[in-house]
């Protein structure tokens, strides 16, 4: 769901860059405070691995494809919203300046969606899940709703943008991120939080490391 | 830095540059969602032109053309960045120990 350039006039855009940038500022706060140097070795790995696998497009039906966004497990390992804004920052300003996906202009909005509403959808999602269900369909599901609720969200800002008509807009985004935020956001942050749970548990921040009930 | 820590980043980085590698071998070219949503429904007279020319558009080094293996070479040279700019930043904003 990378936004190109045109798609939102200039004066949106700055706006959605204002936004990110109050962010960024509680996100530097937060590290300073809580980011731990052995937490920075996951971090680092999960953004070379967001980007490779942002690269890999799944084919879904209707002849479209997507790819995972990522920010929502990156979220619930480091143990922090603002650790999934930190990451797809990285990725997405890479993304927009060294591939040309995703315009420069569109770079605040593209941050807002995927780096602020992914991450925080998905860490709060996971924590409220995780008080009903145990912890693995908790993650699947707050993956899930990391990529698909950002992609509603997409709709009705290129609606107020004047680019999609809203209720159409609504209907393909929203039915094909549905199918990725399944297939690809779902299954791969599942396998990837199974994983990293198997090998480093104590990478995995104390506040959503996996509990006993799960395995 | 311990050394299971260091196996970690090399795994991690490893699985990384697989999936690079592999990826434009077994990405689908289909648009994406959000292509695929505006090639139905954009509003006449909008256009996505790129405001600036970015050095590898659409994942390939221009130079060696449009070819899997040139996308790879270029996924992998975007995880080396992506990597180590990630690394710097949280290491640079981490939390320093009050002693």
């Amino acid at each position: 769901m990378h936004i190109p350039d045109g798609f939102i006039p200039l004066w949106q855009c700055i706006i959605y860059y204002i936004i990110i940038i109050v962010v960024g500022y509680f996100a530097v706060r937060w590290a300073k405070t809580n980011l731990q140097e052995k937490q920075i070795p996951l971090l680092a790995v999960l953004a070379a691995g967001i980007f490779a696998i942002q690269a890999m497009n799944i084919p879904i039906p209707w002849g479209t494809s997507g790819h995972m966004v990522g920010a929502a497990i990156v979220a619930i390992l480091i143990g922090s919203p603002f650790a999934g804004f930190l990451v797809l920052a990285v990725v997405l300003i890479i993304q927009g300046l060294v591939f040309g996906d995703g315009g420069i202009t569109a770079l605040g909005i593209n941050i807002f969606n995927m780096g602020v509403l992914g991450s925080f959808i998905g860490f709060y999602g996971f924590k409220g899940l995780r008080s009903f269900i145990s912890d693995i369909p908790a993650v699947f599901i707050a993956c899930f709703l990391g990529v698909a609720i950002p992609a509603v969200a997409a709709a009705i800002e290129l609606w107020v943008a004047g680019t999609f008509p809203l209720i159409t807009g609504l209907y393909f985004m929203g039915i094909y991120h549905i199918i990725i935020g399944i297939v690809g956001e779902g299954v791969i942050s599942t396998i990837v939080y199974v994983a990293i749970s198997q090998v480093r548990p104590d990478l995995i921040a104390l506040g959503t490391r996996v509990s006993n009930k799960s395995f | 830095m311990e050394t299971r820590t260091k196996q970690f980043i090399i795994v991690g980085l490893v699985v990384a540059v697989v999936i690079a590698i592999l990826a434009p071998f077994l990405a689908s070219s289909n648009p994406d969602g959000l292509e695929s949503t505006a090639e139905k429904i954009l509003n006449p007279g909008v256009s996505d032109e790129a405001v600036v020319q970015s050095p590898m558009p659409d994942y390939i080094i221009p130079a060696l053309g449009e070819d899997p293996i040139s996308g790879s070479i270029a996924i992998v040279i975007g995880v080396i960045i992506v990597f180590v700019g990630a690394y710097a930043l949280a290491f640079f904003l981490r939390k320093r120990d009050s002693s």
